[in-house]
């Protein structure tokens, strides 16, 4: 019973779990390569690139040994430098990438609302008896698009 | 022709500073004289800058290799085409190349409103000048084309040298779209120069009302129009070319071309409401600002060397004059802002929050949100170096996180919008014109959901394509049934005269559609498969639902390299649907290999081939295929975009149609045909 218990386990932690490939596919998208041509490891195309591929067996076998996510990742920022992640990190003055366009637009939202709802409370809108041209113009400059 | 060619920049510089300081004190003096001088002098710029640019292309078809732009960028069998589009292919042509188009704007602005508008085309003429008075200024001291090659002598003197062969056209830039391209993008960047110097003239000579916004309407779709159409070309060519199998990075000079292109989209939303209720003025002025402002400063981020980029020009000290003169400028439209703001006061007046004010307002919010947030990822590493002494970069995983949901909620205003009514929308008719195109966004979610199409991202975006796509059709389809009903004319017909009619409506309409497209292109790419094996001739590959066989691996001779040439056949349910080519070239002159993709395009997807080399260990070659779904989708996306903007730009018919006699549907139809055009 125990065994078929962990059997379980394990097909499902497989069945949840990334496969490895996935995972170097995934931790390979924020890596950079670091030969200079600025691309993406996992898409360096680089004719010639050995620092790709050396930084792609490093990355398998990083992959390969369970290191987590997060090891792997400050393993490569240790050996290549800062540059090398190219998604910012969540915390610290890096956090302040992911947060500003959040804040910028937030802020956006609440000046619009508050525009719209100073317009609103604009000068009503006089009425008039008789048609005139200059409304009509209007009315065709609004009803035009 | 050296001597030409720099003498013609040394004259144009001080045409320009003429055109410039003559232009500034008539306009203080009130001097007609002087007002028509510098405009005369602002027209030569053209044939100046023209002479220079013809100069510098005889020394690249003669192969004039005492020039060093020409030794750098060229060889004597690099083809004709190439030799010309080598022009652009480097810092100092590429400027020289700027500084011609934006005088060709200028000779055709000045020329197009000769006679008429006295008050403001001193101001426009004065202001474009300045700026290619600062470009020629970079032409002449920061990045000469006309450098030669010298050596010091041991006399102390200079010997000019004069090398048998040049160093040959960088082989990236050997493709048939990068003749166009920058072209294009150039085009783009420089025609956002004319609104902004309609707009500061207009704001320094207090010009009337919203008469600045209807005579730079066209002015402003044509720059829209060719930096949509370099950008979508730039990504072709990424496509195409680079062979790593996407067609956007997120790359800074990328990035340098999006921002403006963002601004711009936002700007060309924003003046309907001033054109249509006089509202935004002093908006609409600072988005055209800083439409003009980000194309400079995109310039200055893909020359300067402050951020890293795939495709950045060398790092030179050209930056410093970049930032001077952004800060100029930025200084310039403060001034005349503060200066004159009482001009700009808007009579803002809102009836309802369910308008098409609102939705304008947040159509400008996230297309400003957007670029902000290119922005903000392109200068992060250059902030965080700053702050922490460290730079990091930032790739495509931040800026899509970021940007896809920004996109997508877009793309949901681009079908809100165009339904809701000026001042006011009621409940009723918000619910008559969603209805049919909510319906359509849940069966197409259903139906994709049902196709594979399980990324959240993804089936979002193609629910909203449907969206906007019953609702656009929805308009068409109002506006011919009535035409229809009133003339009896076919269907067809009268979607074609719906469109004449109301050419700006319905060609935005269009250019929407085309949106759409380019949006389920993208879409595809979060299922894009790839595959990268051995392939040495008689063995197979697997992707998706083709079987590569490799054939033969051949070497061919080219005019200016050697190719090594995979054979490729391609075998769809066991039947040979194609051969594929994919090849790698050497460049004899750069000694410089590169990719040559071989692409199989569908609507469903396109297979994309690349012949990667051979594997270092087993001496076998290297096959790298990827099945990118839907791609095709962008570039078609990219073509009605263009068509709708052209339509959109010619002047429509208006709707004389009608009958103006008889009942009383035709007469309140007649009662509103425009005064000019009413029979």
């Amino acid at each position: 019973m125990t065994s078929a218990w962990v059997l379980a386990f394990v097909w499902l932690a497989m069945a949840v779990a990334p496969s490895t490939s996935e995972r170097v596919q995934r931790l390979g998208e924020r890596l950079k390569c670091m030969c200079g041509c600025n691309q993406i490891l996992t898409q360096c195309n680089h004719v010639g690139c050995t620092v790709s591929a050396r930084m792609l067996r490093e990355l398998n076998e990083r992959v390969g040994r369970n290191e987590s996510d997060d090891l792997t990742l400050q393993s490569f920022v240790q050996e290549y430098g800062p540059e090398v992640a190219i998604v910012p990190k969540t915390r610290g003055f890096d956090l302040t990438a992911w947060a500003m366009p959040g804040v910028a637009l937030a802020t956006g939202i609440v000046l619009v609302l508050w525009v719209l709802s100073r317009w609103r409370r604009g000068p009503a809108a006089v009425e008039v008896g008789a048609v005139q041209e200059r409304h009509l113009a209007q009315a065709r400059r609004e009803t035009e698009d | 022709m050296n001597l030409i060619g720099s003498y013609a920049l040394l004259l144009a510089l001080l045409t320009a500073v003429y055109a410039f300081v003559g232009g500034i004190a008539g306009l203080r003096t009130r001097n007609p004289l002087l007002l028509s001088s510098a405009r005369r002098a602002a027209l030569a710029l053209f044939p100046l800058v023209s002479l220079a640019v013809g100069a510098l292309l005889y020394g690249f078809v003669r192969d004039d290799f005492s020039l060093a732009y020409v030794v750098e960028h060229s060889s004597r069998d690099l083809p004709l085409p190439y030799k010309l589009a080598a022009l652009w292919s480097g810092q100092e042509g590429s400027l020289l190349f700027w500084s011609w188009l934006l005088t060709a704007y200028l000779f055709a602005v000045l020329w197009v409103n000769r006679g008429r508008h006295p008050e403001l085309m001193p101001y426009v003429g004065t202001i474009v000048a300045g700026v290619s008075m600062f470009f020629l200024l970079l032409n002449n001291f920061a990045a000469q084309p006309f450098g030669l090659l010298a050596q010091p002598m041991a006399s102390g003197g200079l010997q000019i040298l004069r090398p048998a062969e040049g160093r040959g056209l960088n082989p990236l830039l050997q493709y048939p779209e990068m003749v166009g391209h920058p072209p294009l993008l150039y085009l783009g960047y420089t025609g956002f120069t004319i609104p902004f110097a309609f707009a500061l003239a207009a704001l320094l000579a207090r010009y009337p009302g919203e008469k600045w916004i209807h005579l730079t309407r066209r002015w402003v779709m044509l720059a829209w129009a060719f930096l949509t159409a370099g950008i979508l070309g730039g990504a072709h060519w990424a496509y195409a070319v680079l062979g790593w199998g996407g067609y956007w990075a997120w790359d800074p000079v990328e990035n340098a071309s999006l921002m403006p292109w963002l601004t711009g989209t936002a700007f060309l939303h924003s003046v309907m409401m001033q054109e249509k209720r006089g509202m935004l003025r002093v908006w609409n002025v600072w988005l055209i600002f800083a439409s003009f402002l980000l194309s400079v400063f995109g310039t200055f981020l893909t020359r300067s060397g402050v951020v890293s980029s795939v495709h950045a020009f060398a790092q030179s000290s050209i930056g410093t004059w970049f930032v001077v003169f952004i800060v100029l400028v930025l200084a310039i439209c403060t001034w005349a802002f503060v200066r004159n703001r009482d001009y700009l006061h808007s009579d803002h007046r809102l009836d309802s929050l369910l308008s098409r004010e609102s939705s304008f307002l947040f159509n400008n919010l996230i297309l400003l949100a957007a670029a902000f947030a290119v922005l903000w990822g392109t200068l992060f590493p250059v902030i965080s170096e700053a702050v922490q002494g460290t730079k990091i970069s930032v790739g495509p995983p931040f800026f899509n996180r970021i940007n896809v949901p920004i996109g997508l909620f877009l793309l949901f205003l681009t079908g809100v919008g165009p339904l809701l009514a000026w001042r006011r929308t009621s409940w009723s008719s918000l619910k008559k014109s969603f209805g049919w195109p909510v319906l359509g966004a849940l069966v197409a979610g259903a139906a994709a959901w049902e196709a594979g199409f399980r990324a959240l991202y993804s089936l979002m975006c193609l629910m909203l394509a449907a969206f906007v796509t019953l609702t656009i059709a929805g308009e068409f389809y109002r506006g011919a049934r009535v035409i229809r009903g009133r003339t009896q004319m076919s269907f067809l017909s009268a979607l074609g005269t719906l469109a004449w009619r109301n050419t700006r409506r319905y060609g935005g309409y269009i250019v929407h559609f085309g949106i759409v497209l380019i949006f389920i292109g993208l879409s595809g790419a979060a299922f894009n498969q790839d595959r990268q094996d051995d392939l040495p001739p008689g063995s197979k590959m697997q992707i998706g639902p083709y079987t590569l066989v490799a054939q033969t691996l051949t070497s061919e001779p080219g005019p200016n390299y050697t190719a090594e040439q995979a054979t490729i056949e391609v075998f769809r349910n066991g039947r040979s649907t194609l051969m594929l080519y994919p090849a790698r070239r050497f460049y004899t002159a750069s000694q410089v290999t590169e990719t040559m993709v071989a692409i199989y395009s569908t609507l469903r997807h396109d297979l994309y081939v690349v012949y990667a080399g051979r594997n270092p260990e087993t001496n076998q070659p290297v096959i790298h295929a990827y099945l990118n779904p839907l791609v095709k989708w962008i570039w078609l996306g990219g073509v009605v975009v263009l068509l709708g903007t052209i339509l959109a730009m010619l002047p429509g018919a208006g709707p004389t149609w009608m009958k103006p006699a008889g009942t009383g549907g035709a007469a309140a139809a007649a009662a509103l045909t425009p005064a000019g055009t009413a029979r």
